[in-house]
């Protein structure tokens, strides 16, 4: 198929009708080629503007309290089983929120990162671990959060670099795990917690670790529970350690 | 830079980024700018009243489960909402084996369209002129289309059909209905330019 052929397929992509296996074909083209793309983010745009072209109706008065009341029941966490719902994470959340604009949120990261420089002193056991941390602190795209404890004591704060997939957190003030458990780190992405691994701190309770993002993964909470040693596929009890991401872009 | 302020009228994704820590009056918000839209299209694609109210509740729980699949790189709230109402209408009325409004429509010789006549449009009292304008020239655009191109895509977008299936429901040509389509829609991006994100506003 030539370019040209290609390109007609994009008005009828944005409208949806293509048939699903050319539709699947264009997706991959779509993958290799940035005119295209560039044609069906304008198409699309087109397409959904075409919503304001239906008749217009008023909804029905009780909507709109269904709508809320609905949400209020919302439990992504509880499936069922006994879990707690996810709103005590939101609300510890809601209260740590810290709105930093642009710029403004940089220069701050850029402080804050300094009081962290005690904290990655800690891991320069490894020549290639501090390189790994410093690089994912120094992204311009790096986000932060400050998880604060909902009960205890201790404080963490993480780092995170959607371009390389990376987190540094550095933890204060957590007694290491008793023995047969650990500490596990959750990004909640879309209200599903993903876990980002496993740690532990040292008897002074702190530690620096740096930890992978699974590809993919973007998120604006992150949190700590205990677990059973090797980790949870899913937390098994409540956070004692909740952060709401800011970015610094 | 000074840190951007929540005020009374915090634009479309700012709203959205507060369901993420389950602040319900943003959920509130968000639906009286744009449940009206979200039930008008719902309503022209399910027919039902019924089926729409539980479209436009559909759409709305799921926007507040998963506020952090909006991308606002992709688009705007609205153009989100838009999307997600389309797909939860078209896919209920499948369920039920009913044929789209649209189609109905368009199985009728003579029929003006779908989309809603200027001069109703204009009756509409606009809670906010830009948004009322911006509405205007959608309805105007698409009126303007020559008849066959307009029918095509409202076929694709309110009634949910691939090209061939438009191309059996019409008993036109194929190659005719693909002609078609492109053709409208080029002329739609000539003429919703300042709605687009790349265009002139």
């Amino acid at each position: 198929m030539t370019d040209h052929q290609w390109s007609e397929l994009a008005a009828p992509f944005a409208l949806g009708a293509l048939a699903p296996d050319e539709r699947a074909r264009f997706q991959a083209h779509l993958a290799e080629c940035s005119v295209c793309r560039a044609e069906v983010q304008t198409l699309s745009e087109v397409a959904a503007r075409l919503a304001e072209a239906a008749p217009a109706a008023t909804p029905p008065p009780g909507l709109r309290d269904r709508i809320l009341r609905e949400a209020r029941q919302f439990r992504p966490l509880g499936r069922g089983r006994g879990r707690g719902p996810l709103a005590p994470w939101l609300a510890a959340a809601a209260c740590l929120a810290i709105a930093l604009g642009l710029g403004y949120g940089y220069l701050r990261e850029r402080a804050e990162s300094r009081q962290a420089s005690a904290a990655l002193a800690a891991a320069r056991d490894s020549l290639a671990a501090r390189d790994s941390l410093v690089a994912t602190l120094l992204s311009p795209d790096m986000g932060t959060a400050a998880l604060a404890a909902t009960g205890q004591a201790p404080s963490a704060r993480l780092y995170w670099s959607p371009s390389r997939r990376r987190v540094v957190m550095a933890v204060f003030r957590l007694p290491p795990a008793p023995a047969g458990r650990t500490y596990q780190l959750w990004a909640i992405a879309q209200g599903k917690p993903v876990s980002l691994g496993v740690f532990n701190t040292a008897a002074d309770g702190r530690v620096t670790a740096a930890m992978a993002v699974p590809p993919g993964i973007t998120f604006e909470l992150s949190a700590v529970t205990e677990e059973p040693a090797g980790g949870s596929p899913q937390p098994t009890q409540q956070p004692f350690l909740v952060g709401k991401v800011t970015r610094a872009d | 830079m000074v840190p951007q302020q929540a005020g009374p009228r915090a634009p479309d994704h700012a709203l959205v980024a507060r369901f993420a820590v389950g602040d319900e009056r943003a959920l509130g918000e968000l639906y009286d700018r744009h449940g009206a839209m979200a039930y008008s299209l719902a309503l022209a694609i399910v027919r039902e009243r019924a089926d729409a109210e539980e479209v436009v509740a559909d759409v709305f729980g799921q926007a507040w489960r998963s506020a952090a699949g909006y991308d606002p790189g992709r688009g705007s709230v609205a153009g989100w909402l838009a999307t997600i109402t389309r797909t939860r209408a078209l896919d209920l009325v499948r369920a039920r084996g009913r044929r789209a409004r649209a189609i109905e429509r368009a199985a009728q010789a003579d029929s003006d369209g779908l989309a809603a006549p200027l001069g109703a449009t204009a009756d509409l009292p606009d809670r906010r002129l830009e948004r009322g304008e911006a509405r205007r020239l959608v309805v105007r655009s698409l009126e303007e289309l020559p008849e066959p191109q307009r029918r095509v895509i409202e076929l694709a977008y309110f009634g949910g059909l691939s090209q061939t299936e438009i191309a059996a429901e019409l008993q036109e040509p194929l190659g005719t209905v693909k002609t078609r389509m492109r053709a409208g829609m080029e002329k739609l991006r000539g003429s919703l330019a300042p709605l687009l994100s790349g265009g002139g506003s």
